[in-house]
């Protein structure tokens, strides 16, 4: 009797083993005949937009799992730089990068070329413009498949610009400051309680520069310009520099329509903080998620605007990054970019694509894509050094904003623009890019 | 041959710990001292030697110099304030040892070293915030102007000093208390007896029996103040729509060279500088205190 309670224990515990082992060995299978994609974004809004171009693929792969990862950008870059470097990240990885960024990643043969019908897709004018298909390459071969870019136009407040008095956008440099100093609302102290334009003044990260330049652009400067046979130099300890840089002082420390204390930025928009500032595309989406109330319009900016191309990127083994491809090409489908202007905002690259459904409803984007004649694009240079560039810029420029002495004092901003310049050739000269 | 055995034994027993630490610890260092002395972009497997040529461009880079300077304000600021703050406070808490709240005193001043770090930090900045912020309502009440905390190059250090301080405070007042559990009941009778005051007693007895915890709580204080990062990161950068001024400290400079910068190997060299700064400040810790010990 004993012995075979022992024989019944001992059958049942066999019978249990099984069950775990074939249950575990069923998992194993299943997960082996599942495809993994994980997608690392640097914008946390294009989460939506990566999880409907995977629900589309669903038809087509039904045991696909996508993996969205979208964090902030400055947290990305960092992912980016250890994920790609330290490797064993399992199955394939999809990565958002601008073109700028992913150069020193195709330097050094971390990212692999796109596969020939991927190539094809790109290089394909009738799918991108040649600007477009230029920063997701390298010496003439395909990394990347473009998707969308950061382009500046100027958002405003309708009723505030009402309110002033004024009855269309400003159209010169000149104009942003005057109707800065009109929108700007008070307290009874003179304390400025809405600023009349929003500046970035202060913060982390290269935004900063970024944002300057745009200004600047508008007077003819640039951070950096191409001299040729791949080598750059500065273009701003000059009189565009100067006006861009006087704007800034002069709103700040002069008219004081903008105070670095003030909210800034899209959310002070978004509140009736601001009564107007630059910023890209997706802050329309923002907007209607947030302030869906908010009276507001968009404008070109008076001579151009930055236009920072993101593109997509596939790392992990060669064989099993079909997928990877697959969906970045998935993405850029008419329908799905329709969506993501609709539903997120920022522009796609993509030509040909009809966009007029969303234009029409939301008439904002309109400043983006319907541009005056002549309009003129800058971007981020696709040289190492850029992201140490710009970052060093922005932190000499912080210093500036919090120097009154130099809002009336000219030649005092001609040696910080001098001092400021001179800091990017060394780092330009250290890399072997400056133009002697 | 016993007491040979015996060393074997504890030398076996202590191996793995030891091994574990080496490799979790010694390692990184080791090796961080080798990359400082190598020019290396994180990405390329090309990794020239260039010997101190990191440390020589260092000493020239203002963004360098500027975090060095607000680290050092900072850690000193955060020891200055929290080792007194501390003393007293737990002076005055174990004076209470049997008061009904005296586990309430202890768990309120320690609660900040235990709270997560981000979420403490937004409300310090709102606490903050020039415009909406309790502290400038206060101000304002007293009749003092209004300051722009965290975008005041002064004002932004002396944010990051007092936060600093309110989460190591808890640590150091629950060392101190510790402290005077310790120290012996019959010499404060005695002084008593020959008449000396509370006051008398804490300056003339407590604070030199405390030596030794005034020693090791102020190494922690200022080796964990030369290590700020998390509290200027989300006091200030990346804040849209909520402005404050990047307070450089030498970690946040260090992650920029080595992850946007891609310049791992100069990153390198600033945290050597950073290591020998805090080994010969705790140096000069220990053998101040000792020295004052034997007087």
């Amino acid at each position: 009797m004993k012995n075979a309670s022992v024989k019944i224990r001992i059958s049942t515990r066999a019978l249990l083993m099984s069950t775990a082992f074939a249950a575990t060995l069923l998992t194993g299978i299943t997960a082996a005949s599942a495809e993994t994609l994980t997608v690392w974004s640097g914008y946390p809004e294009m989460a939506p937009f990566y999880q409907h171009v995977a629900d589309g693929m669903k038809a087509a792969h039904p045991d696909l799992q996508v993996k969205v990862e979208a964090i902030a950008l400055r947290e990305h870059e960092k992912r980016v730089a250890l994920g790609l470097t330290g490797g064993g990240q399992d199955g394939v990885t999809l990565i958002e990068l601008s073109g700028s960024t992913a150069t020193r990643y195709l330097e050094n043969d971390l990212l692999p070329e796109a596969p020939a019908d991927i190539s094809t897709f790109v290089k394909d004018p009738k799918n991108f413009d040649k600007f477009f298909s230029d920063i997701a390459g390298s010496n003439g071969k395909i990394y990347g498949v473009p998707l969308f870019r950061g382009q500046g136009s100027l958002f405003y407040n309708t009723d505030m610009f009402k309110a002033a008095g004024l009855t269309a956008p400003p159209k010169t440099m000149e104009e942003f400051s005057e109707y800065a100093k009109k929108l700007t609302q008070r307290d009874a102290s003179g304390k400025a309680t809405v600023s009349g334009w929003s500046l970035r003044l202060s913060g982390g990260g290269q935004g900063i520069a970024e944002k300057f330049w745009t200004n600047m652009h508008q007077y003819g400067g640039a951070i950096l310009v191409p001299a040729g046979d791949g080598k750059w130099k500065t273009n701003f300890a000059n009189e565009a520099g100067r006006k861009a840089l006087k704007q800034y002082l002069d709103l700040v420390f002069t008219a004081k329509a903008v105070t670095p204390e003030i909210p800034a930025d899209a959310d002070a928009f978004e509140r009736g903080q601001t009564a107007m500032f630059i910023r890209e595309s997706w802050v329309i989406g923002d907007i209607a998620q947030k302030a869906p109330n908010l009276k507001y319009a968009a404008a070109p900016l008076p001579t151009g605007s930055i236009a920072l191309p993101t593109n997509l990127y596939v790392a992990g083994d060669a064989k099993a990054s079909k997928i990877g491809w697959e969906f970045a090409k998935a993405a850029n489908t008419p329908e799905n970019l329709v969506w993501l202007l609709q539903n997120v905002g920022w522009l796609p690259n993509r030509s040909g694509i009809d966009y007029k459904a969303v234009t029409s409803k939301q008439p904002a984007f309109a400043a983006f894509v319907d541009y005056p004649q002549g309009y003129k694009f800058f971007t981020l240079p696709s040289i190492g050094p850029i992201e140490e560039i710009l970052t060093r810029v922005a932190a000499q420029l912080v210093v500036a904003f919090g120097d009154a002495s130099l809002a009336t004092d000219d030649a005092k901003i001609d040696a910080f623009l001098k001092k400021t310049s001179d800091e990017v050739n060394t780092i330009l000269d250290r890399e072997g890019l400056l133009a002697k | 041959m016993l007491k040979r055995k015996r060393f074997i034994f504890a030398m076996l027993a202590i191996l793995p710990t030891l091994a574990i630490f080496a490799y979790v610890r010694l390692y990184p260092i080791a090796d961080t001292l080798r990359l400082s002395l190598f020019q290396w972009n994180i990405l390329s497997k090309n990794k020239p030697f260039i010997g101190l040529a990191n440390f020589r461009e260092l000493m020239g880079d203002h963004l360098f110099l500027d975090a060095l300077v607000n680290t050092t304000i900072i850690a000193f600021g955060v020891l200055f304030l929290t080792i007194p703050m501390a003393l007293i406070i737990a002076a005055l808490i174990f004076h209470r040892t049997r008061s009904k709240m005296a586990g309430f005193y202890e768990t309120a001043v320690f609660i900040p070293h235990v709270v997560s770090l981000v979420p403490a930090a937004m409300a310090w900045k709102w606490i903050f915030d020039a415009r909406l912020g309790p502290l400038n309502a206060f101000l304002s009440f007293l009749g003092i102007p209004m300051q722009n905390w965290l975008f005041d190059p002064v004002l932004s250090v002396i944010c990051i000093i007092i936060l600093c301080s309110w989460q190591a405070l808890g640590y150091a007042v629950l060392i101190y208390i510790v402290g005077f559990k310790n120290l012996p009941v019959s010499l404060y009778e005695a002084a008593k007896l020959d008449g000396a005051s509370g006051p008398q007693s804490f300056w003339y007895l407590s604070i030199p029996m405390l030596k030794p915890i005034t020693l090791y709580v102020s190494v922690v204080t200022l080796v964990s103040g030369f290590n700020v990062y998390a509290q200027a990161f989300v006091l200030a950068s990346d804040a849209q729509g909520a402005p404050g001024r990047q307070v450089r400290v030498l970690v946040l400079d260090m992650l920029e060279n080595s992850f946007r910068n891609y310049r791992v190997g100069y990153a390198a060299s600033e945290a050597v500088v950073l290591l020998v700064i805090v080994l010969g400040l705790t140096l000069i810790q220990f053998s101040m205190l000792r020295e004052r010990g034997r007087t």
